[in-house]
């Protein structure tokens, strides 16, 4: 299916025929519109994160046992890998803002290679915790279980909250291999990059979105298991 | 801000430094429980996050000197906090049937057992 902007074309009664202006080229437009989006994203992680504060406030000292138990390196490494994918991804776009389409390209790879990281890593943690017993409806997170209420609460919002992050990376990287497509086929170029800069942007959120998950499940428990809160 | 001029070393500069300040601030989310605010971790993470946050939106993002989307932004942030902690927090405090609930009943909130152990 071709994609090819075909403008419409109106006529007066004279039969006289004018363009009608097209958005194509609306670049405040097409920005204005993603963040639109991205707020949409906002408001979902807020409210699961005001769900969280509520579990939080309900049971304190079992959301800190339970911070303590995760697994801080690995999820210090994946905070660090995102930071400096969210670095390469700006510099991919800056690159083609400034007409080096080929170094833009290899930022993004660096991006997609970054992204894969954190998976990799996410799932080594996930598969440790499901050995533990500690997952969604399984061993230790079964109703029938002698796990408190408040570290379920808080284990369940964990897998939620980190899975539907680790979903957004996976679009994301999905995105990326489609932006690569479209520079390679001229449709994303130095002088119309919006669709670029909108991927970046989305890069980002999912960046941003991590810098308050990480210390939310597994800094809150740092200072003790007594203390710290 | 208009994206057709564009100033390539200025610019890969800044994202750099932005970097610096958001590895630093990763350190200090890690040494803070350590180091600072240790009967507060909470509220000190979350400070860190907010201003890392505050650097990735204005820089990465590309707000610094957009008025209008950052207007957009915080009008949006005023409706969320309206919504989401005043009216649900107020009816979450008037909740008439908080003894009963399975998730605020005290059943639920007096159950202990063992800490999962590290892994």
């Amino acid at each position: 299916m071709s994609h090819e902007y075909v403008p419409e074309i109106a006529v007066d009664r004279e039969g006289n025929e004018y363009k009608v202006q097209g958005w194509q080229d609306d670049f405040y437009g097409g920005k204005l519109g993603f963040w639109l989006f991205m707020f949409t994203e906002v408001l979902m992680f807020g409210a699961m994160f005001m769900a969280l504060a509520y579990y939080n406030h309900l049971h304190p000292q079992e959301f800190i046992e339970a911070s303590a138990s995760l697994n801080r390196l690995l999820g210090g490494i994946n905070t660090v890998i995102l930071l400096v994918s969210a670095l390469t991804m700006g510099l991919s776009l800056l690159k083609m803002r400034a007409g080096d389409v080929k170094g833009s390209k290899l930022m993004i790879w660096a991006t997609i290679v970054l992204a894969l990281a954190f998976l990799g890593i996410k799932a080594v943690e996930w598969t440790a915790e499901y050995n533990h017993g500690i997952f969604l409806m399984h061993g230790e997170m079964l109703p029938e279980s002698g796990m408190s209420f408040g570290k379920k609460l808080f284990f369940g919002m964990y897998f939620t909250m980190t899975g539907i992050h680790g979903f957004h990376i996976i679009i994301g990287i999905g995105i990326m291999l489609w932006l690569l497509k479209r520079i390679n086929a001229g449709k994303v170029r130095p002088d119309h990059h919006i669709l670029h800069w909108n991927i970046a942007l989305y890069w980002d959120i999912v960046h941003l979105i991590w810098v308050f998950v990480f210390p939310y499940y597994y800094m809150i428990g740092a200072g003790g298991a007594t203390g710290g809160h | 801000m208009d994206t057709n001029i564009v100033d390539y070393k200025k610019e890969r500069l800044v994202y750099y430094k932005v970097l610096v300040g958001l590895l630093l601030l990763t350190a200090v989310t890690f040494i803070q429980p350590h180091l600072f605010m240790e009967e507060s971790t909470f509220m000190a993470q979350m400070l860190i996050a907010l201003i890392k946050a505050w650097l990735i939106i204005m820089y990465y993002m590309h707000l610094k000197g957009d008025t209008l989307i950052g207007t957009m932004g915080i009008f949006s942030l005023i409706i969320v906090a309206t919504f989401f902690i005043i009216v649900i927090g107020f009816d979450v405090a008037n909740f008439q049937f908080g003894d009963e609930s399975y998730i605020t009943g005290p059943t639920s909130a007096g159950v202990e057992s063992a800490a999962p152990t590290h892994h």
